[in-house]
Parts: C-alpha cells; structure tokens; sequence
C-alpha cells in the first residue's frame, strides 16, 4: 500500500525549532503537527505548502510518496 | 498577557488567553452551568435555567474570540467530519430499527407508549436523513460538480 512520509522532524530539528513553534507559523495546532511527523495525518496541499515555504524548500523534498 | 482598548473614554481590558486558560475557563463555565441547572431543575424554574444556558453559551463565545492560540485546524475538522459520519452511520439505523419494533409490536394498540415512541423515532430519523441529503446535495454543488 503506498503511503506518504516526511522529514520535518529532522527539518525541525536543524532549524532548532519546537513542535509548537513550528504549529504557530503554520496556523495549526501542536497535535496536527506531532501526527504529520508520525505519518499518521496527511497535510492538506495548503498546509504542505505553508510547511515547504517555512522550511525554504519544495514540497517533494520535505514529503515522499512511496 | 492583556491589551487595553479605548474606545472613547470607555476602557476594555482585552485578555489574550493561553489555550490552557482557555481550557480552565471552560472547565468553570461547565461547572456554572452544571449546578446552576441542577438547581433550577430542583426549584422547577424554568426561567434561570434558560438564562443560565444564555449566560454560558455568550460568555463562551466571548472567551473564545479572545482566543490567541488555533484552536481549530484542518485535522480537527477531519477528525469532526469523520466523527460525525460515523454517529450518522449509528445512531440513524439503530434509531429505525428500534422505532420498527416500537411500532409493529403495537400495531394493535395505536394509543400506546411504544406506538408513539415508535413514531417519534421514526420522525428523528427522517428529519437527520432529511438534513443529510441537503447538507451533502449542498457541499456536492459546491466542490464537485460534473460541469468542468
């Protein structure tokens, strides 16, 4: 079955940000954020967008579809 | 953390509230709401019970726009929007086959209790499906038509 994966944690973690930080950049809330880097929610296209412009790269290179 | 507004001469203090103060001050209202309506129960007032619900329902919106934190997001609503199909999903079929049985076991009695709750189940039960449709027919026009 194929699923989605990502590496905000790892993004996170180079720009030494928290979960909630990263949450108030992107209008969400801390708990959406702690399910998108356990794979376990699926970010809208908006939201995917608004994560790729706040870590300054592309959509693909943050989220991987297998 | 709060803001003073002016507005004229009149002075309101704006309360930037955390989304924990938030949650303790909803905790307080359901608490004022609880035993106000259990005490009104108890003194058969009608009157501050209603008033009691008012109270709560206005000082709740007034807490919430003052609100700093996102409180609701796109995962909330998913999560809503699932919650809700499935509550549809249960309660609408349990509802109709309790409201068959309410009814057909009293066929012979159309005055009874069970006849008459029969056909307020079966009532209920028409009017969600009857919201159902028009919220669904309404959301379809609005994202998928089959015009291109």
């Amino acid at each position: 079955m194929a699923q989605m994966k990502n590496n905000i944690k790892v993004l996170r973690a180079e720009k030494g940000i928290t979960q909630e930080e990263l949450a108030e950049k992107v209008d969400v809330t801390r708990q959406t954020i702690i399910a998108i880097e356990k794979n376990k929610y699926i970010p809208s296209l908006e939201l995917a967008y608004k994560i790729s412009l706040f870590f300054n790269k592309k959509i693909e290179e943050i989220f991987k579809y297998f | 953390m709060y803001t003073i507004l002016y507005i004229g001469n009149i002075r309101i203090i704006h309360v930037n509230m955390s989304y924990k103060n938030f949650k303790i001050a909803r905790i307080l209202i359901a608490f004022f709401l609880a035993m106000t309506v259990s005490i009104a129960v108890s003194m058969e007032n009608v009157l501050l019970a209603v008033s009691a619900v008012g109270i709560g329902m206005i000082t709740m919106l007034l807490i919430k726009k003052n609100v700093k934190a996102v409180m609701v997001d796109e995962m909330v609503k998913s999560i809503a929007g699932k919650s809700a199909l499935m509550a549809y999903s249960i309660v609408v079929p349990v509802l109709a086959i309790f409201s068959l049985v309410f009814m057909f076991s009293s066929l012979s009695n159309r005055d009874s209790y069970f006849y008459n709750l029969g056909m307020i189940f079966s009532y209920i039960v028409l009017f969600n499906m009857a919201v159902y449709s028009i919220s669904y027919y309404y959301y379809r026009k609005k994202y998928g038509s089959d015009e291109e």
